[in-house]
């Protein structure tokens, strides 16, 4: 029955009928058809060639009315076109010179939705793991649209925000809508916190930094460095919050950016370590009395007695050489114990900022 | 009677292509219906003569030639490229219509291209079915065949690149053609084009129970056309290999074939073994499937990718068979 059937081309760009064009626009959408196959529908059905021009996607097709493809030409301004609701000058168009048929416009609008169910079914399949990707979507010195390009590849949601997560790898397991975004940089383990997904309930030991648009990515993996480097790790010799967030600090930012190996010139600091290398409960004590509000709270917190712990708190004060009960001495051992963390942690973020920054972490006060 | 089974899907341009077919182009076939349908059929078959002639840069002429003996005369068309110098490749052409319907202009035009470039087209009209059953349209073939090879040299063919090629059931007169001219010693054939060719009346394959109202050439109109070529006989015992060639036991010493055939057809398993037994026994073989490929696809979405690849792989094919 081969021949005889061929006569009845399913495709007569005779048939000047909207229905039809509709019907078999709608068939290709629900067979899933991809975007070539809409364009040549297109271009038969219109009986002249048709053209999908995408800069973010990079796509460029034209396909002539026998089906064929066509190589990539400049659009000329006389040709039907219909734009899709990208920003960027995406478009799909018909390429008839002389007056429009009547159902041009039908089949430009057909095309134009066909594209969009096409590109939306193609965008929301599982994201790639690149971490090529994440790490030049981190990068500051990289070309912006190159960026733009990343983040549609891995799947990132368009114009929501992200966060930029830096932990230290091997500490303890990523989560996985964290790991299927993450690469290397330097020592440290970089992560893209897509919106909804707000890093709480880390294990790791982790900085969070600002959430912002993804083109803005590498500002938010700067922050989360500076947040890195004010974390503790959580022991008796490192004490401190295993997890911060950039949002959350207020002046320290300044201070984490500014400061590095100078920090190690106050004294304060150095009697920090003094008095742990003699009191081994020294450093996690004196941490909770810093973050609490009250010796009560600090006590609870350290899960001894409030008394023990006032006990202890005056052996602290003389060891220290200022009282630490007072407003002005708490704050000067909290200063001295942030101080002390950023000193430790001088290293820890070394080769990992990208993101260039006026200020450099290399000058500080002397 | 048989249960239907899971078919592969369609590719998506060519689903497309059959929710906008005319209805009852399908299963509606029945013996009683036949009449109908040819006359339905018959402002398509409608092949102008100018259409053939290209502007004069293809020559046509319609000749009656010796049918065979006892049966009328048969009639072939014979296409050449103007201004033929010396000898070219020939297509013997077998036009298809499931046994029942087309004439020797049918699925020609598919053709004129090569015409163009070189090649001698030899188009036969074969008595059709039910009226003229099994062996009928087949010898019409073999006649008009050993007519054309005792006159390939006043046709301009060069009688050492004489093949045979057809489609649907013209696929399946050219494998039975080729049977005959092996066991009757003569014509010599270079190649066997055969194009979802209908090979097998017992319906016994799993995809010839795939298709009930679905695609193109479901098991109904398969069954229709089968029965009008053999009546009773149909999937019985005694029907020859040269009215269904699958049941054909030694395929050795057949031509050179380039046989293709679509995924969600009903011939797709009956193509796809008899592929496998040429080549096991010893012929070159060229075997395609078209993935989500109804049949005639060709012919209905010609612009759609399948398609374009599947004429793309014949034509490859046909170029290399040829030397051309």
């Amino acid at each position: 029955m081969r021949e005889l059937l061929g006569r009845l081309s399913a495709l007569d760009p005779g048939a000047e009928n909207a229905v039809r064009v509709i019907a078999h626009f709608d068939a290709l959408v629900e067979a899933h058809a991809g975007l070539e196959a809409f364009v040549r529908a297109a271009a038969v059905l219109a009986a002249c060639p048709a053209g999908l021009h995408h800069p973010r996607r990079r796509l460029h097709l034209r396909v002539d009315p026998d089906g064929g493809r066509l190589p990539p030409v400049e659009r000329l301004p006389d040709w039907p076109g219909q734009p899709l609701d990208t920003a960027d000058g995406a478009l799909v168009w018909l390429e008839r010179p002389g007056p429009a048929r009547a159902t041009d416009a039908m089949v430009l609008e057909r095309l134009a939705a066909g594209v969009r169910v096409v590109l939306e079914r193609t965008r929301s399949r599982a994201p790639r793991r690149d971490p090529a990707l994440v790490e030049l979507l981190l990068d500051g010195q990289a070309d912006a649209d190159d960026r733009a390009r990343a983040a549609d590849q891995l799947g990132l949601p368009a114009g929501l925000p992200v966060r930029a997560v830096a932990s230290i790898p091997g500490d303890a397991p990523l989560p996985e809508p964290l790991h299927r975004w993450s690469t290397s940089v330097g020592r440290l383990t970089a992560s893209i916190a897509a919106p909804g997904n707000s890093a709480d309930h880390l294990l790791v030991r982790a900085g969070i930094g600002p959430a912002v648009p993804p083109v803005d990515l590498p500002r938010s993996w700067h922050g989360a460095l500076v947040a890195l480097r004010l974390t503790g790790d959580g022991s008796g010799t490192h004490p401190g919050a295993r997890v911060l967030r950039h949002d959350d600090l207020g002046g320290l930012a300044l201070l984490s950016e500014t400061l590095g190996a100078a920090a190690a010139n106050v004294p304060d600091v150095a009697a920090l370590t003094r008095i742990a290398e003699q009191l081994p409960w020294a450093l996690v004590t004196l941490d909770a009395l810093a973050e609490h509000a009250s010796l009560r709270r600090a006590a609870t917190a350290l899960h001894v007695h409030h008394s023990t712990l006032q006990e202890r708190a005056g052996q602290l004060a003389q060891a220290l050489g200022f009282p630490i009960d007072t407003a002005a001495g708490h704050n000067r051992l909290y200063l001295a114990l942030v101080l002390r963390r950023l000193h430790h942690n001088g290293d820890l973020t070394a080769h990992s900022d990208t993101h260039h920054h006026a200020t450099e972490r290399t000058t500080g006060a002397g | 009677m048989a249960v239907t089974r899971a078919h592969p899907p369609f590719d998506p341009e060519l689903s497309a292509a059959l929710a906008a077919l005319p209805a009852g182009l399908n299963g509606q076939l029945r013996l009683d219906t036949i009449a109908d349908q040819r006359a339905q059929i018959a402002p398509m078959l409608d092949v102008p003569d100018d259409l053939l002639r290209r502007d004069g840069a293809v020559e046509m002429e319609e000749r009656q030639v010796p049918g065979p003996a006892g049966a009328p005369a048969v009639s072939v068309l014979i296409l050449r490229p103007a201004g033929l110098a010396g000898p070219v490749p020939g297509i013997y052409h077998i036009h298809g219509g499931g046994m029942i319907l087309g004439n020797n202009r049918t699925g020609v035009t598919d053709l004129l291209d090569l015409v163009e470039q070189g090649v001698v087209v030899v188009s036969v009209e074969y008595r059709l079915a039910p009226e003229h059953p099994h062996p009928a349209p087949v010898e019409d073939c073999y006649a008009g065949l050993v007519w054309t090879a005792e006159h390939a040299e006043e046709l301009s063919i060069d009688p050492a690149r004489l093949l045979v090629y057809g489609a649907s059931a013209g696929g399946g007169l050219s494998a039975a053609t080729a049977l005959l001219a092996r066991d009757r010693g003569g014509p010599e054939l270079s190649h066997q084009i055969l194009l979802c060719p209908m090979l097998d009346d017992r319906g016994i394959t799993a995809s010839s129970q795939e298709l009930d109202g679905e695609g193109v050439w479901d098991r109904n109109a398969n069954l229709t056309g089968w029965t009008a070529l053999l009546g009773a006989d149909c999937g019985g015992p005694d029907v020859s290999p040269y009215a269904a060639p699958a049941r054909a036991e030694d395929l050795s010493g057949l031509p050179a074939t380039f046989i293709d055939v679509g995924a969600v057809e009903t011939f797709r398993d009956e193509t796809i073994d008899y592929a496998a037994r040429l080549a096991r026994a010893g012929v070159s073989v060229e075997l395609h499937m078209w993935a989500g490929a109804f049949h005639g696809f060709e012919g209905f979405a010609p612009q759609a990718a399948v398609s374009r690849d599947a004429r793309a792989a014949r034509l490859g094919y046909l170029r290399r068979a040829l030397g051309s």
